[in-house]
């Protein structure tokens, strides 16, 4: 079920899937709600997955308030509450686990666990980080998932008129949402707080990540209190849950019971 | 009709094997491509080019502003405006401009536009162009998401510190000024002429034609490519209620003039080449970053690309937006790339010939965009001093006495700068001699 729930100006949109123990979804860098596999294949897993879309993302609405990663985790915080997810286990991927790692450094009761795929938000100079916006479109998806078609669901469209129209802004305010995250350099000194996360972490990371190396794991798992798991994803890119919705189900059921 | 002689400043030694060794002439070109004697030997040049072209009868000197560019060197047209200022002492100085949100805080663009101001005795244009995405975005690493915000609120103060008469805060998002107080003042009153150097962006258009600034279309693919995105703009001008003077609005277009169409085409093929086959090989993962277009440009572009699906039924949706896609691609600056001279000039991107034919396609140009003021690009590519100034005199003393007098018998040019009396302006004194 998805519903649109009345937030600041505007509206945010929330999907509610499945029945038992309550766990919050937060998508990376592209979102597609009622249609990911990996919503589904979680629930059935015997969860009620809630999974609110970012601002800007889907049909929720853009906020010109956001205007910096303060403002970002502000917002997260606020969504958290609407959504009925404060306290909830949460899982994140890509720039929605950068966020959800840095409200738990400032509220570290926010989440009780949380599974983090390829989280963004650290920087290695040895390392740095894909700039996932300086290539075309179509580049930019194949630096997202290991098999593009994996995310047909937001690079491809199947309405047409007014419908096709509507689409293509949502498809650009979303990247536009993701740019604002990540521009220049997806670094805000998450190093500085990030000993404050006091909940069990588990690290999920797809083998063929091209926008964030998998070995970032280890940085993650020297600076952050509780790590429980790591795992790596064979045969899948930096969204893993995109690529690989039951390897990852698996992963963050197995992590949340 | 008021011509403005405009320098790009592009590196003049770019090797021949470029476009296949080298993905992109802007944000990741290679710095070692870059040799700072032929740097000092070409800025020389192209100030005396610059100066040249003041004193055979340009209206104005213009230049810009690109970073990490080796097609446009001027990070800092300020700089190049200041030298200007004290050795043009008739031309208006039309800098195009200062990107105002890559100025932290902004009010150094006041302090800095009125400098120009005072040493010129009045004689500048301030342009302010919100910047390509490869300049803003990429190596200035401003965010595009509020890349446009961040611009208009650094334009709100520039404007307001040129013409407040106190002392005042300034409490923006981005520029936060307990104390704002420009000091020097600009000498035209309340302020320099603005004008607004863009691209096709619809929100530009509305927001010039509404706010009654100077539209300046910046594109390097001739006259014939833009019709659309002018007559888009003076639709605005007319929805705005606004009479539609031809001197609100600008264009840029190269030109070639020679004796004869035969020797024009003989002496400007290899710098037209070299600018658009070299100069413009940007790699286009730089173009089009999400934020930096409005939505209201996405949405004119999406519903183009739906009347475009209509018209062809059977094709599907996904096909429609992929050839989009590919016609973007080929409009951005790459495309140039590969071209021969004589696609350039039959596109319009070079207009070449003797001067009676230059005259006359610079009129039906003029005419067909609507447009007072003309940007005109004489020097291009690694086109050598000499030759440029043998452009820039053929231009000057037989296209021009042609083509000024258009429109000035039906409209007045309200965004030309308004100098001291030439009584009253200082020029370089002589320097006294002195026995050593």
């Amino acid at each position: 079920m998805i519903d649109q729930v009345q937030w600041k100006a505007g509206s945010l949109e929330i999907w509610r899937e499945g029945d038992g123990p309550t766990v919050g979804y937060l998508h990376g860098m592209v979102c597609a709600p009622g249609r990911q596999p990996f919503v589904p294949e979680l629930a059935g897993r015997g969860f009620r997955v809630v999974a609110p879309s970012l601002p800007g993302y889907s049909r929720t609405s853009p906020s010109a308030d956001i205007r910096n990663i303060h403002d970002w985790v502000f917002a997260l915080s606020e969504i958290i509450d609407v959504a009925g997810l404060a306290g909830a286990p949460m899982v994140a991927s890509s720039t929605g686990a950068m966020l959800a790692l840095e409200l738990a450094a400032v509220r570290p009761e926010a989440f009780s666990s949380l599974v983090l795929v390829a989280p963004l938000g650290l920087w290695r100079e040895d390392r740095p980080v894909a700039d996932p916006f300086s290539t075309t479109l179509s580049g930019q998806r194949a630096l997202l998932t290991k098999d593009p078609a994996a995310t047909a669901l937001f690079f491809e469209d199947s309405a047409s008129g007014d419908l096709l129209v509507d689409a293509t802004i949502q498809r650009y305010t979303a990247r536009t949402a993701t740019a604002s995250l990540v521009w220049p350099i997806p670094e805000f000194g998450l190093a500085e707080r990030i000993h404050r996360v006091s909940c069990p972490v588990t690290l999920v990371w797809g083998s063929d990540d091209q926008i964030i190396d998998p070995s970032y794991a280890d940085v993650f798992v020297s600076q952050v209190r509780d790590v429980r798991g790591r795992h790596v994803v064979n045969g899948a890119g930096h969204l893993a849950e995109w690529d690989d919705p039951r390897a990852v189900a698996s992963l963050a059921a197995a992590a949340i019971a | 009709m008021k011509t403005i002689w405009f320098h790009l400043m592009p590196y003049p030694e770019l090797p021949d094997d470029f476009t296949s060794e080298h993905r992109s002439v802007w944000v990741d070109i290679d710095p070692g491509l870059f040799d700072p004697r032929v740097g000092h030997r070409m800025y020389n040049e192209y100030i005396d080019e610059l100066e040249f072209a003041a004193s055979v009868g340009f209206d104005g000197v213009g230049i810009n502003e690109h970073h990490s560019n080796a097609y446009g060197l001027m990070p800092s047209p300020n700089l190049i405006a200041a030298t200007l200022a004290r050795t043009c002492p008739d031309a208006a100085l039309v800098v195009l401009g200062d990107s105002v949100a890559l100025y932290n805080p902004p009010i150094r663009v006041a302090e800095e536009f009125a400098m120009l101001d005072c040493i010129s005795g009045g004689r500048l244009v301030a342009g302010f162009p919100v910047g390509t995405p490869m300049d803003t975005l990429y190596a200035y690493g401003n965010n595009p998401a509020t890349l446009r915000e961040r611009y208009h609120e650094g334009l709100e103060l520039i404007l307001k510190a040129w013409t407040a008469d106190d002392v005042f805060s300034f409490n923006g998002k981005y520029s936060k000024l307990r104390y704002v107080n420009c000091w020097p003042r600009p000498v035209q009153q309340p302020h320099p002429p603005v004008w607004i150097p863009g691209g096709g962006s619809i929100d530009t258009w509305e927001w010039c034609a509404r706010s009654g600034y100077s539209y300046l279309y910046l594109s390097y693919f001739g006259y014939k490519a833009a019709m659309k995105t002018m007559q888009g703009f003076w639709k605005c001008v007319e929805e705005a209620g606004r009479p539609a003077n031809p001197f609100q609005a600008g264009f840029a277009q190269f030109f070639g003039v020679a004796d004869s169409e035969a020797e024009a085409i003989e002496l400007y093929r290899e710098p037209a080449e070299y600018f658009f086959n070299r100069c413009l090989h940007v790699y286009p993962g730089f173009a089009d970053p999400p934020g930096y277009k409005t939505l209201a440009t996405v949405r004119n572009g999406a519903e183009g690309m739906v009347e475009r699906a209509a018209r062809e039924a059977s094709e599907r949706a996904e096909q429609a937006a992929k050839k989009a896609e590919r016609k973007a691609a080929q409009q951005s600056f790459s495309a140039a790339s590969h071209m021969s001279f004589e696609q350039m000039v039959e596109k319009g991107y070079v207009i070449v010939g003797n001067p009676d034919q230059v005259a006359e396609k610079t009129i039906e140009m003029a005419k067909q965009l609507r447009i007072g003021h003309v940007m005109s690009l004489c020097h291009f590519g690694n086109m050598s001093r000499d030759l440029a100034m043998h452009n820039t005199e053929l231009m000057a003393t037989k296209v021009l006495p042609q083509i000024r007098h258009l429109w000035d018998d039906e409209w007045e040019d309200h965004w030309w700068p308004t100098p001291l009396p030439a009584a009253d302006r200082m020029v370089p004194s002589p320097r006294p001699t002195v026995s050593r």
